[in-house]
Order: C-alpha cells, then structure tokens, then sequence
C-alpha cells in the first residue's frame, strides 16, 4: 500500500463538489493576471483578517500569497523558493508559506517577471499589501514587511485584536471593536490615498450580506456532516476551503456553498458515506496539514477511519450584530470579534482553553472515536499548544490521539514510512480503545 | 537569610544576586511581599511598583537541557520560553504570585494558557499589546493597561492614585538612568565593565525591587568608577543583537575569545533601559506611549512611509546609533530559533548594518549554549574583523 500511495500524494476526493475546486482556483489566479492587465490593483492579503470585502468593494484584487503557497505545496513545486529565501538570509524554520511566497518575490523582483515554470503562472506583483496577525501569528505581521524589499510598494500594517482566553470579551469588548473600527477606517483611507480609489459603502454593506450567507450555507453545510455515514471527508473539506477563503463575498464562493449543502444533503438524505464500512470516525485536529501529502487521508480511510470533521478550515458559527451596529466597518469588527471569542465563555467556565472547547464540541456532535493532528514545524501559530490541548482534552474527553509531524509546505520534512507506520499503529489503539469502551472492536 | 547578605560592594552584591537569583524575591515573599513573574520588556513594571507589587522577571536557564518541558511545549517552541518552562516544572519559580505575560510574540502567547493551567498562580494577566503604533493603537494600549490596573487592585486589594503611579514611573526612570549610567562606563577602549559582569548586573537588577535595584546600582556604579583598570584588555569591541539574552555562558565565550560585547540591543538590556517614560501628563497614557512606541522591537511593525531608507531608519537606527555611539568593531546578531520576530528581520538588518559600514556575524542558535562549536564560529569572526 505505502508503495502504491507514493506514486500518488493527492487525496482521492468523496465528493463531486471539489472536483471543481483546481479550476476555480486556475480561474481565479487567471483574474489576477486579468486585472493586473487591465491596471486594477492587486493586494496582497491575508484570508480572515478582515479585508476581504473592502479591497473587493473598492474595485481591486485581493492576492493571497499564503494560499498560493499551499496551491504550490499540493504541486510539489515549492523547493527552489524555499531554497531562494533561505539563501536570502531568511531561516528555514520561519513559516514555510512565507519563505515560499518570499522566494518566489526575489525571483520575481530579480528577472523583472514571474519565473517562466511558475505554478499558475505566479502571482503579479502586487500594487498594495495589507499585513494583519490577529490575535496571533507573527508571520502575517512580518512576512510583507519582509517582502517589501522585494515589492517596493506600500504597505498597510493593521491591527487586529482578541482577548486571551481567561477574559470575558463582554468586559473588553468596547474598547477592542472601537480599536478594530479604527484600524479598518484607517485600511480604507490608506487604500484611498495610495489607489486613488474611493471605498464604496454600499457595495461594501452587499458584499458583507453575501459573505454572512455564504457563511451561513457553508455552516448549515457542515452540520450535516454530523450524520452517520460521513458524508463529507476533511480531505474535501479543505478543497472547499479555497472558494471559501479567497473569494468571499463574491457570487461564485456563495453559489459554490449552495451547491455544496445540495450534495452533502443529498448524500446524507441516501446515506451515502464516505467509505462503505464506518469503523472509526476521527476529528483532524487544530493544524495545518502537509498540502504536499493529502493522500495520508486515504491510508486512514484503506482502515477503515474517516474524518467527517476538522478544526481547521471551517465555516465560523452564526454569531448576533449588535443593533446598533450598522456601518459596514463596525458590522465587520462585530463579526469578527463575535467570532474569534465564540467559545470564551465556555472556555472561561470549563477548559480554560476555546480551542479546547471547540474540540470537545466537535467530539460530542460529530461522534468521534479519536483525534488526529499534524504538527507543522514552521508554524508556531497554530503547533504550538497542541501538546497541552491533547492534556487538557484527556480530562474531559478520553479517547485516542495521534500527532503527526512534518511541514505544511516543506516536503523534506515528511516520511511517508514513518507516517504509514504511525496510522497503523493508531488504528490498532482505536480498536482497542473501541472494544474496551464499547465491547465492540 | 536576610538582606543583608547583599549588603558590601556594589559588583559583590550583584553577583551575589546573580547566582542566588530568587533569594530576595523568595524573602520578601515570606514577608508577605506580592512577587509577579513576566515575561518580556513589555509589561509596565512601574504599575506593579505602585501597587506594591515586585515585579520578578521570568528567565532561562542556557547551562540547563531542557527535559521534563517535553511534555509540556513543543521542540518548534522558542528555546528561551521551554527553558523557562523547565525551570518552572523544577519549582524555580514557585514562590511567585502572579504570572504576567504579554503579546510579544506567538510564542508568549501561547505559553500563557499552559503556564497558567499547569501552575495556576494566584493572578494572571496577559497585556495586550498592539503591533502597530497608530494613534488607534495608542488608545487601545491605554485602555488595556487600565484594565490591568483594574485587576491588579482587584487582586491586591489596593487602589493605585495618580501620585503612586507618578512616584512609581519616577523610580522606573531613576532606575533606567542609572543602568544606562553603567552602560556608560563601557564607552572607554577598554572598558570599565566587562560583559560577563554586565550580564551579571542586569540580571540581578531585574530579580529585585526596583529602590533595591536603584540602590544597587548606584553602588555599582561607585565600584567601577573606583577601578584603576579595565578587566578586559583593549580588544574588539562588539554589539551583540537579539531576543532573550539573559545569561552568561555566551558572554564568557565570546570574551575566552578575547573580543569585548561593549553594548546590546537585547530584551535584557537596552530595550528595557533605554527610553524614559514621560512624567508630565496623565501617566497611564505616557506609560502606553513608552511601551508601545518608545521600545523598538521587531515585533511591533511600524507604518510604513513609503520610502525604505527612512523606513529601515525607523526600525534599526536605533541599533546603528547604539553601534556608533559605543564605537564597536562588529555586530553578533544572534537569533533564537524559532523565534519569528528577529528571524524574518535577519537579511534588512545584516544589510543595513553592514552598507554603514560594521561586520555582522549571524548566528541562529538555542538557548542552550554549544560552547565548543559557537566558539569557533566567534573566533573567525573575530579573526576577520582584527
């Protein structure tokens, strides 16, 4: 079996809806090219960080550099960036997706062009970059700072924050969403200036109801992933990021998500599952996977385990406006902060950890027997944490844990053996696990 | 043991604090003394100060493998944040009653829940601080030290007025005075100070109440100019640029290698002394102003201007002024794996300190100090710069 994988890395998909992802995405990354033509501008942005729709109403084209390097990753064809960043000076451990996206930004800037064998024919340069952390990851802060030597174009850094998980955001929220009105009033006079362009409010307030509905089907979507027979694998799960992510608030992630619930619908409504006989159900943990290997989700699957569920990569819950919040940038802060603090609350009365909370809730709805994660060793973001997640999971979840380790976009950091070796001896422990818990093997 | 055991010189004293480090935070604990661990140059300690509280900085140990941290923080954690950890699970820092931490990097971030759940101190708090030095920024910064104000008195049971914080900041300031005043005394060819000392110095400074540490250091101060020679000879003088520095082992190497460290830029030493916080006006406000604005580290991005010399000036002219002004021969930046914010800044800034003319020597490395191999690696460098 390890044999046969390795001529193949991508995942076998479940369903016919993802089939359609590869061209949304060579489409989309076709319009990038389009409107650098046309002399629209391009943004580099981070996805979730609260920009999608004012670049988009403002009449220019978000960029996405993070996503193009998991595009790039799932096509083996990230080596020489790497290589060029780390020759660059940049570490080999910084946040892969960004000595990627580094890389290809010195080789751009160098030949004046992207490199003739780029992937999707590369991605133009950029005429604005927005950075923003969040509450976490230095990477979104420092990467297009970084890349600006190699860009020379300017750059907005904006600030957006959420409270530590021991807070009540109820306290803090004032002065919280007060800050993120006016980091997002200054994104949009920064991009007025350095454009030339004039934010449109009511194309924004359109594209805000677009997003939320598309939100909203994509969420209603995935709670029908609580059926038995799975009816959706994580492995489609994140082909169905992609829409999603780059290209919220535009028709075609909403009619994406439309179709979306129609199918899992449909193979819930005919118990259509995702294997034919459901041994193990398992959640993938909070982690970014090897975009390189996807396949692993079928050595599980060959056993017998399915993943009807991810932490990563989801829709966000429905979460209430205040009334009284009716400018598109204070709808935007609201919802955000919203949320990003969905499960503070709990986490505050329980766990102490909502990322803990969000696993326990996803174990109880979507019946699951065991928990997978991958540790990517470039991201800190998200990794680390992981160890004491699984420690305080045990306390209120008892069940199997797998950690997977490898990069989600350096491929010399992953060993099929080790891997394949690893979910064998995870399915033997959920089975055992099983029999005991159950008295069913 | 008693205070007394620090009483004698100055040098004397901080060495003494130095290897018996939690000696006098453990007794003022027993006195019934609120002691508060933290991480990082970012919590303003004058607010603890004023509270009565003893700010206590949380550090590492590089003599020390880490070992029972395995279970506890993944090996992609920052070296620095599991070595703490690991003298942490050792009960080093046991006495503490509270644990600050602060959004300095992905790292703090995350280590403050398992901190937390895994020693449940008394009182925590995470300051919250920005990345970015807008005016928004500014407000919010504000905001979020009022509400750690608000938990401090909730926790202490003690109000802080206008004048505690005021007389509070004033002692912060005396007490970055004078560190900057023993900094000084590295300005001569060859140094008054040597950087194991200093190292010494700026540790035990950091372990004890600031009046003691005010007290301490002008005896120092006192001790050194007292000196009719340098401990080093007249050799290489070197900047040493980096994140959490905070023990001797590396300074002692570079110095076996016969070149000086005369001044840093390190989270230990220059980003926590080098910048005064304002006494007119409301204080909680010139307190935000000094620690979000005034405390250059990579891991606050500053707005742009559009144009990249003034734009590398904002981010590293402090260094190059530090450079020029304690007249060095070469630079050490030296990056803890893992740690992104410094990471991503290595090409600009090797570049920018070598167009103005000053050797960088790069090193990534853990904490955990590998003698035998940095040392080779320092010797040729030095040995390029001579």
């Amino acid at each position: 079996m390890a044999e046969e994988s390795k001529s193949k890395t991508g995942a076998v998909k479940s369903t016919d809806i993802v089939k359609r992802v590869p061209r949304l995405i060579k489409t989309m990354l076709s319009e990038t090219h389009e409107a650098k033509a046309q002399g629209r501008p391009l943004v580099y942005c981070f996805i979730f960080s609260l920009c999608d729709e004012i670049v988009r109403a403002m009449g220019m084209t978000p960029v996405w550099p993070e996503n193009w390097a998991a595009f790039c990753a799932a096509l083996h064809l990230t080596e020489g960036y790497l290589n060029k960043a780390n020759a660059a000076g940049f570490s080999d451990k910084l946040c892969t997706y960004s000595t990627c996206g580094l890389g290809f930004d010195i080789m751009r800037s160098e030949l004046g062009e992207a490199p003739p064998d780029s992937p999707f024919g590369g991605l133009p340069k950029p005429d604005v970059m927005i950075g923003a952390g969040l509450l976490l990851c230095d990477a979104r802060h420092k990467w297009f700072q970084s890349a600006q030597q190699y860009t020379n174009v300017p750059l907005y850094n904006m600030g957006v924050m959420t409270p530590p998980y021991d807070v009540d955001p109820n306290e803090v929220e004032g002065y919280y969403i007060e800050y993120m009105v006016e980091e997002l009033r200054g994104l949009v006079e920064f991009l007025e200036k350095v454009t030339g362009r004039k934010m449109n409010w009511d194309d924004l307030s359109h594209l805000l109801d677009v997003s939320d509905e598309t939100n909203d089907i994509w969420y209603k979507a995935y709670q029908l992933r609580k059926a038995v027979p799975a009816p959706m694998p994580t492995e489609d799960a994140l082909s169905a990021f992609a829409p999603n992510a780059c290209l919220m608030g535009t028709n075609i992630a909403l009619d994406f998500c439309r179709d979306l619930y129609k199918e899992v619908k449909y193979r819930v409504d005919n118990k259509i599952g995702v294997i034919p006989d459901e041994k193990f159900r398992l959640l993938w943990g909070i982690g970014i996977p090897p975009w390189y290997a996807l396949m692993l989700f079928n050595l599980f699957e060959q056993r017998g385990a399915v993943f009807p569920i991810e932490a990563m990569y989801r829709p966000w819950e429905p979460v209430e406006i205040p009334k009284g919040a009716t400018h598109p940038l204070e709808r935007l802060a609201w919802r955000f902060y919203r949320r990003a603090t969905y499960r503070h609350d709990k986490a505050r009365k329980r766990s102490g950890d909502a990322d803990v909370e969000l696993l326990i809730d996803y174990i109880d709805d979507y019946k699951i027997d065991g928990v997978v994660l991958h540790r990517a060793y470039s991201c800190r973001t998200l990794h680390v944490g992981q160890l004491h997640q699984l420690a305080v999971l045990k306390q209120y979840r008892n069940l199997p844990t797998l950690i997977l380790e490898s990069d989600m976009v350096d491929m010399r950091s992953f060993s099929e053996d080790d891997v394949n070796s690893k979910i064998e001896t995870f399915i033997e422990v959920l089975d055992a696990h099983k029999t005991k818990t159950t008295g069913k093997g | 043991m008693n205070k007394a055991k620090f009483a004698g010189t100055g040098l004397a004293a901080a060495e003494q604090i130095y290897k018996e480090r939690s000696l006098r935070a453990r007794e003022l604990s027993k006195e019934g003394k609120k002691v508060m661990g933290y991480f990082c140059a970012y919590p303003p300690l004058e607010m603890l100060t004023a509270v009565d509280v003893v700010p206590y900085r949380i550090m590492g140990n590089p003599r020390m493998a880490p070992v029972r941290v395995e279970a506890y923080l993944e090996s992609i954690t920052c070296s620095f944040v599991r070595s703490c950890f690991e003298l942490a699970l050792n009960n080093d820092y046991d006495f503490l009653d509270g644990f600050i931490a602060c959004h300095a990097c992905d790292n703090l971030i995350k280590v403050y829940n398992v901190w937390r759940h895994n020693f449940k101190p008394p009182f925590s708090y995470f300051v919250n601080v920005p990345n970015t030095t807008s005016p928004a920024s500014l407000k919010f910064f504000r905001a979020e030290l009022s509400m750690f104000q608000r938990r401090l008195e909730s926790f202490t049971g003690r109000q802080i007025s206008e004048q505690q914080l005021i007389a509070a900041i004033k002692l912060h300031n005396e007490n970055r005075s004078l560190m900057r005043e023993v900094y000084a005394l590295r300005k001569p060819d060859p140094p008054l100070i040597s950087s194991v000392e200093m190292n010494k110095i700026l540790v035990a400074s950091q372990s004890i109440p600031v009046e003691e540490s005010n007290q301490l250091l002008h005896k120092v101060i006192r001790d050194i100019k007292a000196r009719t020679e340098s401990p080093t000879r007249k050799t290489i003088r070197l900047m040493i640029v980096g994140p959490e520095i905070d023990d001797s082992p590396l300074f002692e190497l570079i110095e076996d290698t016969g070149a000086s460290v005369v001044v840093d830029d390190t989270c230990i030493g220059t980003k926590v002394y080098w910048r005064d916080v304002e006494m007119k006006g409301d204080p909680l406000n010139n307190l935000a102003e000094r620690y979000l604005n005034k405390v250059k580290c990579p891991r606050t991005v500053r707005q742009s201007t559009q144009n990249s010399a003034e734009d590398l000036d904002a981010r590293f002219g402090h260094i190059l002024d530090l450079a020029r002004e304690f007249n060095v021969n070469g630079v050490i930046l030296y990056i803890l794996r893992y740690c992104d914010n410094f990471g991503y800044d290595v090409p600009e800034l090797k570049s920018y300190l070598e167009k103005a003319g000053l050797p960088v020597f790069h090193i990534e490395d853990d904490y955990l100090v590998n003698s035998a191999r940095l040392k080779t690696r320092v010797e040729a460098f030095i040995e390029m710069i001579s």
